[in-house]
């Protein structure tokens, strides 16, 4: 079969439609593609020297990346995180929220200093009020299979079972 | 050739024999297949392969994670969101409406028979991609390049040899990261490709690109599972037609 070897020159569209219509290529025998790429075509023409387009690398920030950085600077003992895990949100996920909620609350006397301080004292009394709570109830295995099987037994439709089969 | 002109004389016969009505009525039968291929080709989405993922997929597959910016290719630019402290970031937008348009082509081709073959280099992923090919009954080659493979083919092979009608590439750089012969020798030898290109990878020679992550074991079972997902649904449909006999391409 006839074909055109030079990948440098047009695209395979163009090579093949110019073999088609100079005789050397039948209708017939063109490429299985050919009607697709015509339904289809690609967003751009796959040529071989399509130039750059002029474009600039945009830089990727976030207006928390700058408080963010300021905790992690101040606390280097976080330790690592598990970044697939989506159940739970990390310490600095935490500290963000607590930030950006402070700074909408006064947003009119807004010190960074003050309210990093302000968030990490609030990060800190969650943390307590966490710590003190478990020790309050200490969860261990018989007591959480307690609290589930009491939520399943609420969940539970009621059914009278002698009454199944009447009407 | 010899099919076309038994065909041809077969159904100047016919028109000579029959009757003005019969005629009437063959000419509606022979639209029918007409009007189905028309509608296969030209439907957006004829086998609907936009729902087959969801950008919310690509994210948790990680195919927006990109190289470092020193290796980006110039060429990548307008698929890229931006850098993030040094590592490109794709705009998975963009990437999804790419992708859905490489599955769109892939059922096509599935659909008309034809031969599809994988490309991947690199050993991590390489047994993913010959899996795949071998459960969808197409093609994979995963090793060494030997040139001439398409170029040569009637040397190599000591006959005329039929290629591939579509090269899916899951990775269009070989292992010394400079670009896969492969696709060089698909586009002279007039051959349709598609190519999951990375930031560091040239998409001009591609014809239906798709910009997103090469490496990632996670994104590339998701590549796997889109493909092959594609060439049943082209597949199971060209059945469909055949059983009810009004395939026609």
């Amino acid at each position: 079969m006839a074909g055109s070897r030079l990948e440098k020159i047009g695209t395979i569209y163009t090579r093949t439609s110019g073999l088609i219509r100079s005789g050397a290529i039948n209708w017939e025998d063109r490429p299985l593609w050919y009607d697709i790429y015509e339904a289809s075509p690609p967003k751009e023409e796959p040529r071989f020297d399509r130039p750059a387009p002029n474009m600039k690398l945009k830089n990727i920030f976030y207006a928390e990346d700058q408080f963010r950085a300021m905790f992690h600077r101040n606390n280097k003992h976080l330790g690592t995180s598990n970044m697939f895990n989506n159940y739970y949100k990390s310490v600095s996920q935490k500290f963000i929220e607590i930030y950006q909620s402070l700074e909408k609350e006064n947003a009119e006397n807004s010190n960074q200093e003050q309210l990093y301080k302000e968030a990490i004292e609030v990060l800190r009394r969650d943390k307590d009020i966490k710590k003190e709570t478990e020790q309050e109830e200490p969860l261990s295995l018989s007591s959480a299979f307690k609290e589930a099987k009491s939520n399943q037994i609420k969940e539970m439709p009621k059914v009278d079972v002698t009454n199944i089969f009447k009407d | 050739m010899l099919k076309r002109i038994s065909k041809t004389s077969f159904i100047n016969l016919r028109s000579i024999c029959l009757s003005a009505s019969h005629r009437q009525q063959q000419l509606e039968q022979e639209n029918a297949p007409k009007k189905l291929r028309e509608e296969v080709l030209l439907h957006p989405d004829y086998f609907k392969v936009h729902n087959l993922f969801t950008v919310k997929d690509l994210f948790d597959a990680r195919v927006h994670f990109g190289h470092r910016d020193g290796s980006l290719d110039e060429r990548m630019l307008p698929y890229i969101y931006g850098s993030r402290l040094g590592h490109i970031i794709f705009d998975l937008d963009k990437t999804a409406e790419y992708l859905r348009k490489a599955l769109n082509v892939t059922a096509h081709i599935a659909y008309r028979d034809g031969v599809i073959i994988f490309f991947q280099r690199g050993a991590q992923n390489a047994y993913l991609v010959e899996k795949t090919a071998k459960e969808c009954g197409e093609f994979a080659h995963t090793r060494f390049w030997r040139g001439g493979i398409f170029t040569n083919a009637t040397k190599q092979f000591g006959c005329v040899t039929r290629l591939p009608d579509l090269c899916i590439f899951f990775n269009t750089l070989n292992n010394v990261l400079i670009q896969h012969t492969a696709v060089r020798d698909a586009a002279k030898m007039l051959i349709a490709t598609i190519g999951i290109v990375d930031s560091n990878c040239n998409p001009n020679l591609i014809t239906y690109p798709v910009p997103g992550n090469d490496d990632s074991p996670a994104s590339m079972e998701l590549y796997c599972k889109l493909f092959k997902a594609a060439i049943f649904r082209g597949k199971e449909k060209r059945k469909e037609h055949i059983e009810q006999n009004i395939y026609l391409v």
